[in-house]
């Protein structure tokens, strides 16, 4: 092949990738509002009796994934800046039954539970800790 | 297991990586892939297997695969490309903010290996751009490693048990 068209070939697949990248950053950590059609049951969620009185910031990880744990500390810095609010890490390496369930394609991915446990947004990837307080804030005010 | 406060971020008796020694890995890696790229479109697919196993793109592409291999099953502490960072790189830096599991981008090399260990196989088998297909798809991931922060297992893990690819035991790479 002409090594002029290898040099813009080898030019397209960074470009490409460059731009993969830019729309997955975009993406990760944003804020999701759901229909409000699905409901948790406490009994779902292995390890715990209740829900939060406010609302509950329900993580699933895996093993194989960095973020997740940095994202834990987050989560449960936000839960224990407000009373009524939980902080729920789930870890679904060995629980694909769990993922399938709630339809989990990444870790982290953290669904926001109201007192009902009618999830009221999804966050997939790291979350973005300003927005996700705003959220919960709202979230605390319509219950 | 799943438990309300899993001790995610702490466990005993393993000690993290600096997350900065895995970035700079896949860059290394990504800049080989490139250059896999560039010579398996340079050069036309050879009529025999011989001739297709003296190709420089084929070759450069079993060197990444053996270092692919050498991070999964070795585990990414004795990662070449790691080792040259922790002993040349790091001390020239300031220390990491935070220290990260190794389990992850083990994770990562073992998906590498894979991808690049059938680019070699089905270029020998003389299956026209397999090399090229391979190498820009492990080049796409190990840039978005290295320069995003692009973390594989997160994105792949769970659709690979989901799909049944991957044992409920654990990765490829374990």
């Amino acid at each position: 092949m002409n090594p002029t068209v290898v040099a813009g070939i080898l030019v397209g697949l960074v470009a490409f990738a460059t731009v993969l990248g830019l729309v997955w950053r975009a993406q990760q950590g944003r804020i999701r509002h759901t229909d409000g059609r699905t409901v948790v049951k406490a009994a779902e969620i292995p390890g715990i009796r209740r829900l939060a009185s406010g609302a509950t910031l329900l993580q699933f990880s895996t093993e194989i994934c960095a973020p997740c744990k940095v994202t834990h500390t987050v989560l449960d810095g936000i839960a224990h800046e407000r009373t009524n609010v939980s902080h729920i890490d789930l870890d679904v390496t060995h629980r694909p039954d769990i993922a399938s369930r709630f339809h989990i394609l990444q870790t982290p991915t953290t669904l926001i539970l109201d007192r009902k446990g009618i999830v009221r947004a999804r966050i997939g990837g790291a979350p973005r800790v300003d927005e996700l307080r705003v959220e919960l804030d709202r979230i605390l005010l319509a219950a | 297991m799943s438990t309300e406060k899993p001790t995610l971020a702490a466990k005993p008796g393993q000690i993290g990586i600096d997350p900065r020694g895995p970035r700079f890995g896949a860059g290394v890696t990504a800049l080989v892939l490139l250059i896999v790229v560039a010579l398996g479109l340079l050069t036309p697919l050879g009529p025999t297997i011989v001739e297709r196993a003296a190709e420089p793109g084929l070759i450069l592409l079993v060197f990444a695969t053996v270092i692919f291999g050498w991070g999964a099953f070795a585990g990414i502490q004795r990662h070449p490309y790691g080792l040259f960072y922790k002993n040349v790189i790091r001390p020239r830096l300031s220390p990491p903010s935070h220290l990260e599991d190794p389990v992850p981008p083990t994770f990562a090399q073992g998906v590498g290996f894979v991808i690049a260990l059938a680019g070699v196989v089905l270029h020998l088998a003389g299956i026209p751009f397999a090399l090229v297909i391979a190498a820009s798809a492990a080049f796409i991931a190990a840039f978005l490693n290295s320069v995003f922060g692009y973390c594989l297992g997160c994105q792949i893990y769970l659709l690979l048990v989901r799909a049944g690819i991957l044992g409920r035991g654990g990765s490829a790479a374990a």
